[in-house]
């Protein structure tokens, strides 16, 4: 019940200051630009449908997990030097709640992004049957990420002694995990497809490229799936078990 | 006798080697007003932090109308307080905030809203209750803070430098509304605060610290008198005709030197101030005022935090 009154209030918060509507509003912007490209550029129109599909979908989901991480970073500490986390700390309401609500506001933007993402692929899959997969595909893997992203970016939140630390640590740890996206051909060595794996960013997007581009079955390439889910289990165990003890007025390890 | 609503037991906070609240013991009756008073880092934050459970405390105990520290949410759903230097969501409207406030303290969405329509109206805030926090003063968000303390009918209410960076208009005026929440309510309110004058009228009791320690507790009277027992001059304001009989009649009292300032009369006297004021009075001489050093709460809060670190 009080984890649904804060997710409620941080829904506000969080589309109704601003903050969402522009972030949404620039991120629409990109996938209009994206899309416009893949569909009428004549350098990058070579893409096949089921590519241009993968590549606003793996956006959408880059997108998607960038803004979870960035709002979830910001939830602990950034109200905490804003003074208004001593308030929420002095209602009987229990740490956990509070850390469930706030999970659902950062969550709500990765909703959002989904949503959004929703009209560009029906325009670039119109034709193929694609687009249904593409979206479900994306859901699936999508929320794993964002979810794990999220309550990652909780840890951290609470965990910092500032919000410019832990922002600057999601975002190093976000561009830690995306980077191997963009070297060529990862999977193609066996050491290759294990950092591939073990990395729930890489797995997660190469398992969306194995299933929309090769066409490989949902169940085929499942093992793809494997760390994004222990990520999730791992980061809500953490949550669970820490978020009661570190969610406290001061931040920083050792503080009071 | 009322009963004790918050009962501390030899508190101590550490912060790694460092001792920020010492083996504090007290305790506060029902409807008390009590002055938390001390110099910068004498402890005082860090004891409400801990009453109020936001902090736990490295050893003692404590209880708030009968709650022991063991069970910090039900304390939290028994305390209302404002934090220093607290935040506000400036773009969350003084209704909106109340409201959230209630219903994280179990209050239904109907009853939410009477009780914060209700406390805004308490605290003068009735015409601004559906504006944004932003556009608010230092002052109105002092008594924001205050409402929110009260939004779940608190036993206790700890009010943390209310008056921090207010003018003496906005400061008296949050004094008062302390002064009324404990008389309309009969709440306990323990209020940490710098703005003496103000306490000496405000408070019923006073707690001084220093350095993590309690040093003297009791009535403002108690307090006051405790540090004027031992002294021995005081000022007298006489009409200035007067002023040289009243210099001449003191001197002739034995043990007494004086000291004529414009229309003031400065003595000191080996056997305290009766046989001064006898004297004055035997002779007729018109008496406007009379005042003794360190009679007043900023004398003894002066004298019992020497050393402290502001």
């Amino acid at each position: 019940m009080s984890a649904r009154i804060i997710a409620g209030q941080e829904c506000r918060d969080l589309w109704l200051s601003g903050r969402g509507p522009v972030l949404t509003f620039a991120y629409a912007v990109l996938l209009s630009a994206v899309t416009y490209l893949a569909a009428t550029n004549q350098i990058l129109n070579f893409l096949e449908q089921r590519e241009s599909v993968n590549l606003v979908l793996q956006i959408a989901v880059a997108v998607g997990v960038l803004l979870t991480l960035v709002v979830a970073a910001d939830a602990i500490s950034g109200e905490r030097e804003r003074g208004t986390l001593e308030s929420l700390l002095l209602t009987p309401v229990s740490r956990g709640s509070i850390v469930l609500g706030k999970l659902v506001a950062a969550m709500s933007l990765w909703g959002m992004v989904f949503v959004v993402a929703v009209p560009y692929l029906w325009v670039l899959g119109k034709g193929v049957a694609v687009v249904g997969e593409a979206l479900l595909l994306g859901l699936v893997v999508g929320t794993l990420l964002a979810l794990s992203m999220a309550a990652i970016g909780l840890l951290i939140s609470a965990r910092s002694s500032t919000n410019k630390v832990s922002l600057a640590a999601s975002l190093f740890l976000l561009l830690a995990l995306f980077a191997p996206t963009q070297l060529p051909a990862m999977p193609t060595s066996s050491v290759g497809d294990l950092l591939v794996r073990i990395n729930p960013v890489t797995a997660g997007m190469h398992y969306i490229g194995l299933v929309l581009l090769k066409g490989h079955t949902w169940t085929q390439d499942l093992s793809y799936l494997i760390s994004p889910v222990v990520t999730v289990v791992a980061t809500a165990v953490a949550l669970v078990v820490l978020g009661p003890r570190i969610v406290r007025l001061t931040g920083g390890v050792g503080s009071g | 006798m009322p009963g004790v609503t918050l009962e501390v037991r030899e508190l101590s906070k550490w912060f790694g080697s460092r001792t920020a609240v010492d083996s504090v013991s007290f305790t506060v009756h029902e409807g008390e007003v009590v002055g938390l008073l001390g110099p910068n880092g004498a402890g005082k934050t860090t004891t409400i932090r801990m009453l109020s459970t936001v902090l736990t405390p490295t050893g003692g105990d404590f209880a708030v109308a009968g709650v022991p520290s063991s069970r910090p949410a039900d304390i939290r759903a028994r305390i209302g307080v404002l934090p220093e230097s607290a935040g506000y969501p400036l773009h969350q409207t003084g209704l909106e905030y109340l409201m959230y406030h209630g219903r994280l303290f179990g209050l239904a969405r109907d009853e939410a809203r009477q009780t914060a329509v209700r406390l805004l109206g308490q605290v003068g805030l009735a015409d601004r209750a559906q504006t944004r926090i932003a556009t608010y003063s230092r002052g109105m968000r002092q008594r924001l803070g205050i409402a929110r303390a009260l939004v779940n009918n608190p036993s206790v209410v700890f009010l943390d430098e209310p008056t921090l960076g207010l003018d003496p208009a906005g400061q008296r005026e949050i004094l008062t509304l302390v002064r009324t929440i404990a008389e309309a309510r009969g709440t306990t309110v323990v209020v940490s605060t710098h703005t003496l004058p103000e306490v000496e009228q405000a408070c019923s009791s006073v707690l001084i610290m220093n350095r993590g320690k309690v040093v003297v507790s009791g009535s403002v009277a108690e307090v006051t008198n405790a540090e004027a027992a031992g002294r021995q001059s005081g000022h007298l304001r006489v009409p200035p005709d007067q002023v040289a009989r009243a210099s001449e009649v003191l001197q002739r009292v034995p043990g007494v030197s004086v000291e004529v300032s414009k229309d003031v009369v400065t003595v000191t006297s080996a056997d305290g101030m009766n046989t001064v004021l006898s004297a004055v009075l035997d002779a007729g001489i018109t008496l406007l005022s009379f005042e003794v050093d360190g009679a007043r709460l900023s004398d003894a809060f002066l004298a019992m935090t020497r050393g402290g670190s502001s």
